[in-house]
């Protein structure tokens, strides 16, 4: 039974249609299926497929991101707030445009994936201060930083990035916290995240929501190893 | 329509123009003009022209006393003097030397109704409309208030990278490359103001001292980098919100020997730091804030502005329309310019186009993409997604399959749903801020990118403009060049620019919640939903 539902919401995500992927899902709701094995069999499963898509297609369609990152996050909310007991949360990770950026949409399809994916994103919004997304990232007792800059004086500047490598630095938190940048300028010099001290970068929103994922295993596995 | 078909040593050109317009005026919108040193009265003699063939109107007395006998036997003609009445064919033996400066299309220009009879000395005015892609100039004479002639060409800071924040970021790293953006317009400007006193006054020198005041409108990087300074204010977001002064601190170099040694420098100060003078400027042509409340103006280009007008407060803002609707980041997209479609139609399940000029087509321009991508979603070859039911492949679907150039590929969609999506994001947005809905409207301009070619029912099927009856839709071409023109010609001048800009309440939309929601909605190729659904969830 499970499977037609599948069907019906990949189509509908497919198709970006919102209101049939909502139509989906109250069927399935309807039908008595529980909201985790929508969340975990249906939405999940949408979600990692899009990502694997979208290393395929080099012409991915960026309004198609928004739009499937929006379905899937959307729906997440609403069964999350179904589910018999809260699910467990994979990481956690502050997320926000760097000083002087208001291009905020980048990182709106990474949240929507990681949201799905059942990473709590705390959203800092946007032009945050390379201070605020440190405190926040402690305050929210993050695994990771990520941060999002459209233009290259924004990525490069002393604002960003390097601001945040350079506090992490300096108040000793460089093993506590990863820190990993996307934008248009790290994709034309693919390099440059070293440059700006990040360890990690991604080409767009759906790959960025995978290599946070591996950061935050990254830092997990390294905390359960010291508490060895 | 008629054809005239030009002969030159470049070849054979075909042009499909207004009936009625002399050959002169045909060409001056294209880059094969004639040479002209008068204003077209027949005075200078300069562009003769020999006619092969077609319906003309009779030779003038100025043709008569400008050519020979015998040269009036061979088919000589004056190119200001010939007008066109039917299909007409031409030799155009030496054409004007190429410039990048071409006339505006006369139908595009608004009617002027006033001039300032009182002035006495330097009688000339510039209004120019300085684009981030298109510098758009015109010299009127303020006494007479009458319109001398019109350019528009090239903004050549392009060599600093298409983009404005490109050109920002050049300005704001090095005080030389800041210098010289500055110095690139400013010698653009003064080209196509001497182009028009060499063409259609037939004196340059002299007239240029004639010449009182310059009046200069654009979005605010644009005048920030004319000014030579504000790069680093404009790159800062703390800085949006308020007026920024843009003036240039020396005008030496406008009022230099060979520029404008008596012109004064006019520059209202745009709204905002993304909100420039222009829209002022179309306000003021469109007579916004003197009609009905829930009056919505867009204008469109690579930075859209907008502003919606409640009765009491004008709510303006920008977003990043995108070059889409300019055509650039469009595989086969262009500037509404010669050989651009700019329209497209579905007759029998086949696409006919039609470009400007008439000629083989080149690309697309913003209007003929809209028709395009409204006329394959509804034939089903486009899903609302924005996906093709199947997929053309990386040279997309072409409309004609003789024209390659007629290709519409699916990053072509993409870009082109973004930019609508965030202008029809942003004008719910304003409508939320005003407490209006859709179904308040009165009245809906569009300037900008479009001119008056867009298919308001394409626009509508595509989400790109709301349902609303399209009585209440107004397209206007050249709007923020009248709005200078306007206040070139009124005794309140800047004052008029001043008096919009303090109803005006700005928006940056980046910062509202809400927004991002909105503009995601609206990127499905679908109508606007006039009642609104945001936030009601299944």
């Amino acid at each position: 039974m499970l499977d037609r539902f599948i069907k019906a919401y990949n189509e509908a995500v497919f198709e970006t249609d919102k209101e049939a992927a909502f139509t989906a899902v109250n069927t399935a709701l309807a039908e008595g299926i529980p909201p985790e094995d929508i969340v975990f069999k249906i939405v999940i499963p949408a979600v990692e497929e899009m990502m694997s898509n979208i290393t395929k297609d080099p012409d991915a369609n960026l309004a198609q991101h928004f739009m499937t990152a929006q379905i899937a996050a959307e729906v997440t909310e609403k069964m999350l707030e179904k589910f018999e007991h809260p699910p467990e949360i994979i990481g956690r990770v502050v997320i926000g445009t760097a000083h002087g950026d208001l291009h905020s949409l980048g990182k709106r399809i990474v949240m929507g994936c990681l949201k799905a994916l059942m990473v709590e994103a705390t959203d800092l919004g946007v032009n945050v201060p390379a201070e605020k997304f440190v405190d926040e990232a402690i305050a929210r007792d993050a695994q990771v930083i990520a941060m999002s800059a459209m233009m290259v004086h924004t990525a490069t500047g002393e604002d960003g990035a390097c601001k945040v490598r350079q506090i992490l630095k300096e108040r000793g938190l460089e093993q506590r916290f990863k820190l990993i940048v996307g934008g248009a300028p790290y994709r034309y010099d693919t390099e440059l995240y070293q440059a700006v001290g990040a360890d990690s970068w991604a080409p767009d929103g759906v790959n960025a929501a995978r290599a946070i994922i591996n950061l935050i295993q990254q830092v997990k596995h390294r905390d359960s190893a010291q508490d060895i | 329509m008629t054809l005239l078909v030009v002969h030159s040593r470049l070849g054979k050109h075909r042009f499909e123009v207004a009936k009625g317009l002399s050959v002169r005026e045909a060409l001056d919108i294209t880059a094969l003009r004639v040479r002209a040193a008068c204003g077209g009265t027949g005075a200078c003699g300069a562009c003769v022209i020999h006619l092969v063939g077609g319906e003309v109107s009779a030779p003038t007395v100025a043709e008569y006393m400008k050519l020979g006998s015998d040269e009036r036997a061979a088919g000589a003609r004056l190119a200001c003097q010939v007008r066109l009445k039917g299909d007409t064919e031409i030799r155009l033996d030496r054409p004007a030397p190429p410039s990048p400066w071409k006339s505006i299309p006369l139908e595009n220009l608004k009617p002027l109704t006033h001039g300032l009879p009182e002035l006495r000395a330097h009688t000339l005015g510039v209004a120019i409309d300085l684009g981030t892609t298109q510098i758009r100039v015109s010299l009127l004479d303020r006494r007479s208030g009458r319109r001398i002639a019109t350019r528009r060409g090239p903004n050549p800071q392009g060599v600093f990278g298409a983009d404005i924040l490109n050109r920002l970021e050049a300005a704001r790293a090095n005080p030389a490359h800041a210098a010289e953006l500055a110095k690139l317009v400013r010698t653009a400007i003064l080209r196509a103001v001497r182009d028009i006193l060499a063409r259609d006054i037939g004196e340059v020198k002299a007239m240029l001292a004639e010449i009182g005041q310059v009046f200069i409108v654009g979005n605010t990087a644009m005048l920030a980098l004319l000014g030579g300074r504000g790069a680093d204010t404009l790159l800062d977001p703390a800085n949006w919100q308020g007026a920024i002064d843009c003036r240039p601190h020396d005008v030496t170099p406008w009022r230099a020997k060979g520029a404008l040694p008596c012109a004064e420098l006019v520059m209202p100060d745009p709204v905002a730091g993304f909100v420039g003078s222009d829209l002022v400027a179309d306000l003021l042509a469109t007579g916004l804030t003197e009609g009905p409340a829930g009056a919505l103006l867009l204008d469109i280009g690579t930075n859209t502005e907008i502003a919606l007008w409640d009765g009491a407060t004008l709510h303006v803002t920008s977003v990043a329309g995108g070059p889409a609707f300019e055509g650039s980041g469009i595989r086969h997209g262009m500037a509404a310019e010669p050989g651009a479609i700019d329209s497209v139609c579905s007759v029998e399940n086949h696409y006919r186009w039609r470009t400007i000029g008439g000629g083989a087509p080149q690309g697309f321009c913003g209007s003929g993409l809209v028709d395009a991508i409204a006329l394959l979603l509804a034939d089903g070859r486009l899903k609302p997604s924005g996906r093709f039911a199947s997929p053309p492949g990386p040279d997309g679907y072409p409309l004609d399959p003789n024209h390659p150039n007629t290709a519409i590929t699916g990053p072509d969609i993409d870009a082109f749903q973004r930019a609508k999506a965030a202008t029809a994001a942003a004008m719910s947005q304003l409508l939320i801020q005003a407490g209006m809905t859709w179904r308040e409207l009165r009245r809906l301009c569009v300037c900008g990118a479009f001119g008056r070619t867009l298919h308001l029912g394409h626009a509508q099927a595509i989400g790109l403009l709301p349902a609303v009856h399209p009585g209440l839709i107004e397209l206007h071409a050249e709007a923020a060049l009248a709005g200078c023109e306007q206040a070139l010609l009124s005794p309140g001048g800047v004052q008029c620019f001043d008096a919009l800009t303090a109803k005006t309440k700005t928006i940056n939309l980046s910062l509202l919640p809400g927004y991002e929601d909105r503009y995601i909605e609206h990127l499905r190729l679908r109508p606007i939903a006039l009642t609104p659904t945001t936030g009601q969830r299944p």
